[in-house]
Parts: structure tokens; C-alpha cells; sequence
């Protein structure tokens, strides 16, 4: 019986393995192999080893560093004021609306694919007749280029990822605060806590995991960022909004074919992100969420 | 007065997360002359169904920009369809070994977290590699593979604590009549998981369906590219025919929409990893 549940067992988680197997690990190692090679598709031959040379020449490439910079600016605007926006409008909104109501309307942004927010964006943001301008210009501000001007771009980029992400925050910390067991509240409230007390000291540390966890989440994704970058601004005007995966994306496969700086590259992205998912995964309690 | 400005203040919030749908939602109706406007036409009179169905014109550039969207439609459907299907499938076998039979302990679990939380574009890369070396680009087969690898995980991870909360007792039961680990699967805890599994390809579906950078990478021509890929098409040239290019966009999010909002009790539950039951 021991024997045919471990057979049965290993059949079943068989056809998962392969497949991840197959299209990670192999192509992982490949792209180690690449990262210390000269190979350019566009210019052709064999791969020539250069040891370290790929990862060297990142710090002399102005145009690697200034996606750094700019993923580093989502990292430090973007990022924190979704956190806080999301935690303001889920207390905010703590017994103004109906639960299923505001539930479903959060979810909206989030779930628009990238690739439709960024058109719907782009419209937004057009310089003749935009509804953004025509909004600002009741108010007497002349037409602002937001998709020509470096840093109304990197703007629109923030702007846009706080429009669809804010929503995320907000919607697991709304769960987190419907789920708060009523008794703590009430027992702080008879000890003569205002609500600012309250949130404070009961209701912030109780929900101190779940922000954790959003936070580490919505890094690895800002890491990520790609769809609306392409879509909304081409990584322009200039490179003022490349992105990190941008940046790869285009050295590596569309404007240029250098697989193995490209690769390079990946592998830095890779490190910084795994060693965030380790994190990440301390904070799920991995192990007590599977009981394993 | 205080409440009245707290409704206040939330109606700006909803206002600033709600209007560029509403956008969208009226561009796709929109006829050609509304779509390019000042000021913008912010509640349109006459609405016409013209965008959907190709006929609108009088733009710059004229209606040979606009490409047919049937076979990138078609494209979509079916790798969404067949990733979620499929990864269900995959996704339900491994996390009923790792439930019950403990399969490769807290490593594997870990492990095949984590590759869900890998960027995609440091595996487009190398999948274009081996895929062209292979000669599969440009079909729907390898896109259908690079999309399991994004669901197929969370898939997984999802049914895991699903399948946690079916008690032991009952497989056990079976497995003293008789039963064997396969038929227990089979019969017992996949018709109680329903739900979950519902989710699960959903879930799936949503994430292969609005998936942009692999397909982008992968595919090259209409015999492959989705629906994502098609809206990228229309924003580039001179001037973009803002109306048909809402209308597609409106296609390709009303599914999505759609299942997220009957979905939305465990949707939250899978974007966390688990971390919140909703």
C-alpha cells in the first residue's frame, strides 16, 4: 500500500516537474552559459566565452544604469504611495459602502490586462484632447505633454501603476480589516481608546503581516514592470521610462539580439528578485500554509 | 458633516479608479469625428456599433490600418482555453501528491512558488532561444507551454490549500474499502473541490488570456498572436484609430471582467498566495 501511494504520488506530480523543469531550469542554465559569452544574433558567429566582461560592462552602460535609476524611482515613489493610499481607502471605506459593492468595484483596475489599460491610458494622457488636460485646463493649466516631457512621463508611468494597484492593496487590507475579530476593538474601546488609538495599536499590528506581504508582492512586480511601458510611452521619451525589463527586452530582443548581455542582465534581475521571494516567503509562513 | 466629507473624498477616489474604464467604454461607441475633440466629448449622444464591427472611417490613414481581429480572437481563446484546461489539470495532480503524500516535502513547495514569481522576461529569452532552435515559434503550442509555466504554479500552490481543508479521514475511508490512491483522487477529492478547481482555471485563464511580453516574444504573425499583441498593432503608425482600438481593447477585457467578478471570493485568495482566505 506504501509503495503504490509513493508511485501514485509520483506519477501525479510528474507532468508539473517536467514542465517546469523543462522551461526554467533548463533555460536558466542556458542563460548562465550566455551571460559569460559574446553572442549577438544580429551579428552572428559562435558564442565566445568573456568571463565576466557581460556583467563588467553594465556599469559603463549609461543606458543600463538609467533603467536602474528609473525602476529604482518606482521603487521609492510609486511603491509607498500605493501602500498608503491603499491602507487610507481601506479604512476609508470601512462601513461607507456595501461590502460585495466595493469589492467589486476595486477589483476593476486590477484586472483590466495591462495591455487595455495602457490604450485606455495613452487616450487619458494625449496632448490635443486628452480628458486629462481638458480637466487640468478648467482649472487654468495650459497643456502638459505627458507622454513627450522626460519627467511627465516617468509621472504617467507612476500614475498608471498607482491606478491599477492601489486597488490590490486596498482590497486585501479592506479583507483583512472585515475579518478583524470585533472583541479586540471593543475591549481597546471600553479601555477608552479613541480610533486613532485604536488603528494604531490594535488594528495596524494585527494587519502588519498582510501589509508585509503586499509590500514584498507589489516589489517583485514593480521589478517586473513591462506591459504599460510598452504600450503607453515605448520606454520614451528617450530612455527617461525605461524599465529594468524593458531595458532587456530591448537589448536582448527587439532592437538588438545580444543574448548574452541580455542574459547578463537577467541574471542580475533574477538574483534581486529571488532574493526578495526568499523574503517573501518567510512571511507566508510557507510551511503553516501547506501544513507541510 | 464629517460622513458627508468622507463620501465626498470616496466618490473622487472611485471617479479617478472608474473613469478610464469609462473611457474606454465610450470610445469603443464613440463615431470617428467624437473620438478627436476639444473639448472631449465626456457623456456622447449618438453611439454607434461601427468600431466593432470594422466599418467606422474617416480618420487619417483611412480603414487599411485597421486588421481584421477574428484570428487573433481565435488565437486567444484557444491558448487561454487550453492553458487553463491543462493547467488545471497538472496543477491538480501535484498538489493532491503534495496534500496528502507530502511529495518533495516544504523544497518542492518552495520551489514552485517561486517560479511563478519569476520576471518574464528574463525566460523569454531563452525560450525564444530553444522554441526557434526547435522550430516551434509562431504556434499556439508554445505559447500554450510558456503560459502553464506562469499558471500552472499558482494553480498548484491554490489547490494545495484547498485540497488541506477536504479531511484526511475521507480518502481514508476509501483507501480501507478498498480504493487506491488514484481512485480516491478521482472520486472523492476532485467532485469536493469543485470550486477550487473553478478558481483555479479561471485564474488561469485570466493570466494567459491578458498575457502581453511572451507572446509578444514568441509569436510573430496572425497564425499565433493573441488578442494583447493584436491591441499592440494599433498603437503604433501615424495616427491611432482610437475608436476600433477601444472596441478591441473592450473584447479583450470584458472576459476577464466578467470572471473576476464571479470569481472574486478566491481571486484575492490567489493573488496573496493563500495568505488571505477571503
Amino acid at each position: 500500500m506504501y509503495l503504490q501511494s509513493r508511485i501514485s504520488a509520483i506519477i501525479l506530480i510528474l507532468p508539473l516537474v517536467l514542465v517546469l523543469v523543462s522551461l526554467t531550469i533548463y533555460p536558466f542554465l542556458n542563460m548562465v552559459y550566455m551571460s559569460f559569452h559574446n553572442y549577438d544574433l544580429a551579428k552572428g558567429g559562435d558564442p565566445k566565452f568573456i568571463g565576466l566582461g557581460n556583467y563588467l560592462a553594465i556599469f559603463k552602460d549609461r543606458l543600463a544604469v538609467s533603467s536602474v535609476e528609473f525602476t529604482a524611482i518606482l521603487v521609492v515613489v510609486a511603491l509607498p504611495l500605493e501602500m498608503l493610499l491603499g491602507m487610507g481607502i481601506a479604512w476609508l471605506f470601512r462601513n461607507l459602502f456595501g461590502e460585495r459593492v466595493i469589492r467589486s468595484l476595486a477589483l476593476l483596475p486590477m484586472m483590466v490586462p495591462a495591455v487595455v489599460a495602457g490604450i485606455a491610458w495613452k487616450m487619458l494622457f494625449n496632448y490635443n484632447f486628452g480628458p486629462l488636460n481638458y480637466l487640468l485646463s478648467l482649472f487654468g493649466v495650459p497643456n502638459i505633454s505627458w507622454l513627450g516631457d522626460q519627467n511627465f512621463a516617468r509621472l504617467g508611468i507612476i500614475i498608471i501603476d498607482l491606478w491599477q494597484w492601489t486597488p490590490f492593496v486596498f482590497l486585501v487590507l479592506y479583507s483583512g480589516l472585515q475579518s478583524m475579530p470585533s472583541e479586540l476593538v471593543e475591549a481597546a474601546r471600553v479601555d477608552g481608546a479613541g480610533s486613532w488609538a485604536v488603528m494604531r495599536y490594535v488594528e495596524l499590528p494585527i494587519l502588519a503581516p498582510l501589509i508585509w506581504i503586499v509590500l514584498i508582492i507589489r516589489l517583485i512586480d514593480v521589478l517586473k514592470l513591462f506591459d504599460i511601458i510598452y504600450m503607453v510611452t515605448w520606454g520614451g521619451p528617450g530612455s527617461a521610462t525605461h524599465s529594468f525589463s524593458y531595458y532587456i527586452y530591448k537589448v536582448g530582443l527587439s532592437y538588438g539580439w545580444d543574448v548574452g548581455y541580455a542574459s547578463a542582465l537577467s541574471i542580475v534581475l533574477l538574483v534581486v528578485v529571488v532574493f526578495l521571494v526568499n523574503i517573501l516567503m518567510r512571511a507566508l509562513r510557507l510551511r503553516a500554509l501547506l501544513e507541510l | 458633516m464629517i460622513k458627508f466629507l468622507k463620501y465626498l473624498l470616496a466618490s473622487l477616489i472611485l471617479f479617478f479608479f472608474l473613469f478610464p474604464i469609462y473611457w474606454l467604454l465610450i470610445t469603443a461607441f464613440k463615431h470617428s469625428e467624437e473620438w478627436f475633440s476639444w473639448p472631449p466629448i465626456l457623456i456622447p449622444t449618438a453611439l454607434t456599433l461601427n468600431n466593432f464591427l470594422g466599418l467606422e472611417g474617416g480618420f487619417y490613414g483611412g480603414m487599411a490600418s485597421v486588421v481584421n481581429i477574428t484570428p487573433y480572437l481565435r488565437n486567444s481563446v484557444v491558448v487561454a482555453t487550453v492553458t487553463a484546461l491543462a493547467s488545471t489539470v497538472i496543477g491538480a495532480a501535484a498538489a493532491y501528491a503534495i496534500s496528502r503524500f507530502k511529495v518533495g516535502g516544504i523544497q518542492l513547495a518552495n520551489w514552485i512558488i517561486s517560479v511563478r514569481m519569476l520576471p518574464p522576461v528574463a525566460s523569454a529569452l531563452p525560450l525564444y532561444l530553444i522554441f526557434s532552435r526547435l522550430h516551434l515559434l509562431n504556434t499556439q503550442f508554445v505559447l500554450i507551454l510558456a503560459h502553464l509555466v506562469l499558471t500552472a504554479p499558482l494553480s498548484t500552490w491554490i489547490l494545495i490549500t484547498f485540497f488541506n481543508d477536504i479531511p484526511k479521514e475521507l480518502d481514508e475511508a476509501a483507501f480501507v474499502d478498498g480504493a487506491s490512491p488514484l481512485s480516491a483522487f478521482f472520486h472523492i477529492i476532485l467532485p469536493l473541490s469543485a470550486p477550487g478547481l473553478a478558481a483555479v482555471s479561471t485564474l488561469a485563464f485570466i493570466q494567459s488570456w491578458g498575457e502581453f511580453l511572451l507572446a509578444l516574444v514568441l509569436t510573430s504573425n496572425a497564425d499565433a498572436q493573441t488578442l494583447p499583441i493584436y491591441l499592440g498593432r494599433y498603437i503604433t503608425g501615424f495616427r491611432i484609430a482610437w475608436g476600433p482600438l477601444a472596441a478591441a481593447g473592450l473584447i479583450n477585457m470584458v472576459p476577464v471582467i466578467l470572471f473576476s467578478l464571479l470569481m472574486q471570493r478566491y481571486l484575492i485568495r490567489g493573488l496573496t498566495f493563500g495568505a488571505v482566505k477571503g
